[in-house]
């Protein structure tokens, strides 16, 4: 019974993961650009949940409505303002700009809250149900759903609409997509946009049942990387997957040898995929 | 073994992810040839190009080089058996002096700062740059580039080298000075591989000419022969240009005004 | 040039000389210690173009081997040294094979996961002293465990260590091994073409800055007396040398010097004005920086002041 809990407690926050980490996969399948500073797109998405609850009484909906739209603009100014020029220049700016950038959010969300940990003070989503024999927290459940079904909306927005394959034809072949008429500059900042906003909302619904620090985002980019070079870069089906079996991984690995190696194992599992499968479950190198 | 031949493909196939870039092509290339190959864009030219030169790995097939199998070697055991190459979009070290450029090249077989410098500026020499030694790779212009990648090429001190389109985009003038430089390469026992666009360029230089089209080479022969042959006209003229199209751009072409 | 190059020498020589203030005397010993880390970091980073943003794992590595030797066995601390160097050169393998045959991110991705990782291991192990960390000799034994109280011998000892650094980075700038990671840089693909060993290149620079780093770590380490998991395998560690080789250069001798000079008076200065909430002030600035610098100009102070130079040689012959 408790290996089954340990089981449905990994998937649920490897849904949310998944959630996230196809906006990082979108990016770099795209324009070849990783961004550093998605873990801490992610913690901006927590604490505009936190601020939102204290300062405007906000119920569930509404922050995470908010996360989303902030993050996308962000994400849309990000692009403009700085990843467009950098994209052309050397590779160590291109790491350097995201990575300067993640510092930069990480450290000042940690100016204003410091190190203390603070939670979501008394939402509407507290409490656990009794499913089938095991307990789950009912806002991890709810996370868990929502971040899945978002993340198959992500996937059939790419695929099923014409926007969608608008980016994607971006993404594939930038000359032919010129010369049908599509904008790459616009569609790239459409995908910042909408990987942005996926992190953001990624982030509220952790908000709902984790507690929130500002450093958060370091650890999160890691776990984002892992699961999208185990998915294979630009597919996010492979993020999806990926995402879920980390989780999984996570959620054994805090269980069975200790809280602390949940992250140890994961970067120990990076370094062996790199070495033993690195273009990932369902990606090319 | 037969060592009488410098270069073979047999039966060379590349896909990428379904899309079928070259099928099925077989070359052999003797010691001292002048070899072009030509078709229109997109026909599979480049793609067969890095196939031989290491930079891609065939799906199907096989390349063979001075008697040794090298069709999964990488693009530096390629340079050390002796295949050289230049790009269709010159790929010099922009920041780096054009001496400097060649010296990279001249490295391979000198191991020494001063024996490769030696060798960088006889190459400078015999490819006219030698004036410009110290200034940066890019303020160079296109021909310039040109040339510098070829020097620096020939510095690793080739037995076969591959011109990928390196008479492209030059002046008249220019393409003559090209062709020279291109010759006098020839005359030092160097084989020479030469894709080309420019039919002019081709029917003077090589000795004799392959054709692509839409992945298979359709035609080969002495360039008088492929100039008057009615298939490689008519792959000029276009019947139908292959084009990489995936599910998302297929579905977009409905859409599109 | 050569007169440059005197010049800085007995500047450094002599620049203890300058200051009685013990602050002051640490704060230069610091400097010439950040130079040889960020010079180190340069190897890979600035000549080849690689980008490892986890330099803290070699750092760590070697300033905790001399202290676990001295805990553990009573040993002299300097006997850490090469086993320090020997595991670092060892991570850096571990990491560089698989991904220096891959795009440049997994590099960049799998340093500071493995830096992480190990910092993680080590603050759980009760045998390397967890979050307490190590100590050192309270006073020295004998003379080898170059235990002084003030810091101007440490100074020296950096300084021979920030020649030694140089010296090997002149060296390799005019060796084959320069030149072909100056290509790899510039084109991998066509450096590939012309023979230049991409892959192995690569790693022979990491293999060098790792062992660098993994000296001035454990010479940290017996200067300080102390060691913990957060002070030497944090990020902190890896962003510094990083921002100090970019900021001065990447890529040039002197950078990384210009750069260390130039950030660690400002971050000890910010230190002490505002005291705990320094660091993450020192990392907002750290981070702005980084920003303005790949936005605008990557090649760092150098590169500005040698557009500065050209401008002023052009009008100088316009007049």
């Amino acid at each position: 019974m408790i290996a089954l809990q340990v089981v449905v407690g990994g998937l649920l926050l490897g849904a949310v993961y998944a959630l996230f980490s196809s906006g990082l996969t979108l990016i770099w399948g795209m324009m070849n650009v990783v961004n550093f500073a998605h873990g801490d797109f992610v913690m901006l998405g927590m604490y505009i949940a936190y601020l939102a609850v204290v300062a405007l009484h906000a119920g569930p909906l509404v922050f995470t409505l908010l996360a989303a739209l902030t993050l996308s603009i962000l994400g849309a100014v990000v692009y403009y303002l700085l990843i467009r020029q950098v994209m052309r220049g050397p590779m160590l700016a291109q790491i350097l700009s995201t990575f300067g950038l993640a510092l930069l959010i990480r450290y000042t969300v940690f100016w204003f809250f410091s190190a203390t940990f603070v939670t979501l003070p008394g939402s509407a989503l507290g409490g656990s149900i009794k499913l089938g024999g095991i307990l789950i927290g009912i806002p991890q459940l709810v996370a868990g759903i929502l971040a899945m079904g978002l993340t198959i909306g992500m996937h059939l927005l790419l695929t099923r609409t014409t926007l969608g394959s608008q980016i994607l034809a971006v993404s594939e072949d930038r000359q032919a997509a010129m010369l049908m008429g599509i904008r790459p500059d616009r569609m790239q900042a459409l995908a910042w946009g909408l990987a942005s906003a996926s992190a953001g909302v990624a982030g509220a619904l952790i908000a709902t049942f984790y507690y929130l620090t500002p450093t958060v985002g370091e650890s999160l980019v890691l776990i984002a990387f892992v699961v999208v070079c185990f998915g294979g870069f630009g597919s996010v089906p492979g993020a999806m997957l990926a995402g879920l079996i980390i989780g999984l991984i996570q959620a054994a690995s805090a269980y069975y040898i200790g809280p602390v190696y949940k992250d140890v194992v994961v970067f120990a599992l990076f370094v062996a995929i790199l070495w033993v499968r690195p273009q990932g479950l369902l990606g090319t190198v | 073994m037969n060592s009488t031949i410098l270069l073979k493909a047999h039966k060379v196939s590349k896909a990428f992810q379904g899309f079928l870039a070259v099928a099925g092509a077989d070359l052999e290339i003797s010691p001292g040839e002048i070899v072009g190959i030509i078709g229109p864009n997109g026909a599979g030219k480049s793609t067969f190009f890095n196939c031989l030169s290491g930079e891609l790995v065939p799906t199907r097939g096989s390349v063979i080089f001075q008697d040794m199998d090298v069709t999964r070697a990488t693009p530096e055991e390629h340079a050390r058996l002796g295949m050289g190459r230049t790009y269709q979009v010159p790929a010099t070290f922009e920041d780096m002096t054009i001496l400097d450029n060649v010296m990279v090249g001249a490295f391979l077989r000198h191991a020494h700062q001063a024996n490769a410098r030696e060798e960088a500026m006889r190459v400078l020499e015999f490819t006219g740059l030698v004036a410009q030694a110290d200034h940066r790779a890019k303020s160079l212009g296109t021909p310039g580039r040109k040339r510098l990648e070829i020097a620096r090429a020939l510095a690793t001190g080739p037995r076969l080298l591959l011109l990928d389109e390196a008479l492209s985009g030059l002046t008249p003038l220019e393409i003559q000075q090209a062709i020279a430089l291109v010759r006098e390469i020839h005359r030092t026992g160097v084989t020479l591989v030469i894709v080309e666009h420019i039919m002019e360029v081709v029917l003077t230089l090589a000795q004799r000419v392959i054709v692509f089209n839409h992945g298979e080479i359709i035609a080969t022969g002495r360039p008088e022969e492929i100039a008057n042959d009615p298939k490689v006209i008519g792959a000029y003229l276009g019947t139908g240009r292959r084009s990489r199209r995936s599910a998302a751009m297929s579905s977009l072409d409905g859409h599109s005004a | 040039m050569r007169r440059g190059w005197l010049a800085l020498g007995v500047v450094l020589l002599a620049a203890p000389l300058a200051f009685q203030d013990p602050f002051y005397e640490r704060t230069i010993a610091l400097v010439l210690l950040w130079a040889v880390l960020a010079s180190a970091w340069n190897i890979v980073g600035g000549y080849a173009g690689q980008v490892a943003i986890g330099h803290a794992v070699f750092f760590g590595v070697g300033a905790y081997l001399p202290l676990l030797v001295y805990t553990h066995w009573q040993g002299v601390p300097l006997l850490g040294i090469p086993v320090g160097i020997a595991i670092s050169v060892g991570i850096a393998v571990l990491i560089g094979v698989p991904t220096f045959r891959l795009h440049g991110h997994y590099l960049s991705m799998a340093t500071i996961a493995v830096a992480e990782l190990i910092r993680l291991l080590v603050t759980n192990w009760e045998f390397v002293g967890a979050a307490r960390g190590l100590g050192g000799p309270a006073s020295g034994r004998t003379i080898w465990d170059l235990s002084y109280r003030s810091s101007i011998p440490y100074y020296y000892i950096f300084l021979a260590l920030f020649a030694l650094v140089l010296g090997f980075t002149s060296w390799m700038e005019q060796s084959r091994m320069g030149y072909y990671l100056r290509a790899i840089k510039a084109g991998q693909r066509a450096a590939r073409s012309l023979g230049v060993s991409a892959p192995r290149y690569k790693l022979y620079a990491m293999i060098a800055s790792a062992a660098f780093t993994s000296l001035a770590g454990s010479l940290y380490a017996v200067m300080l007396g102390f060691v913990d998991p957060d002070s030497v395998f944090g990020i902190m560690v890896s962003v510094q040398m990083v921002i100090m080789a970019a900021l001065g250069g990447a890529g040039t001798l002197i950078g990384p010097l210009v750069g260390a000079a130039l950030l660690i008076p400002l971050q000890t200065f910010a230190n002490s004005l505002f005291g705990g909430q320094g660091n993450g002030l020192t990392f907002i600035l750290y981070g702005g920086i980084i920003i303005l610098l790949s936005r605008f100009e990557p090649g760092g102070i150098l590169e500005i002041w040698n557009h500065y130079l050209a401008r002023k040689a052009r009008k100088g012959r316009t007049e």
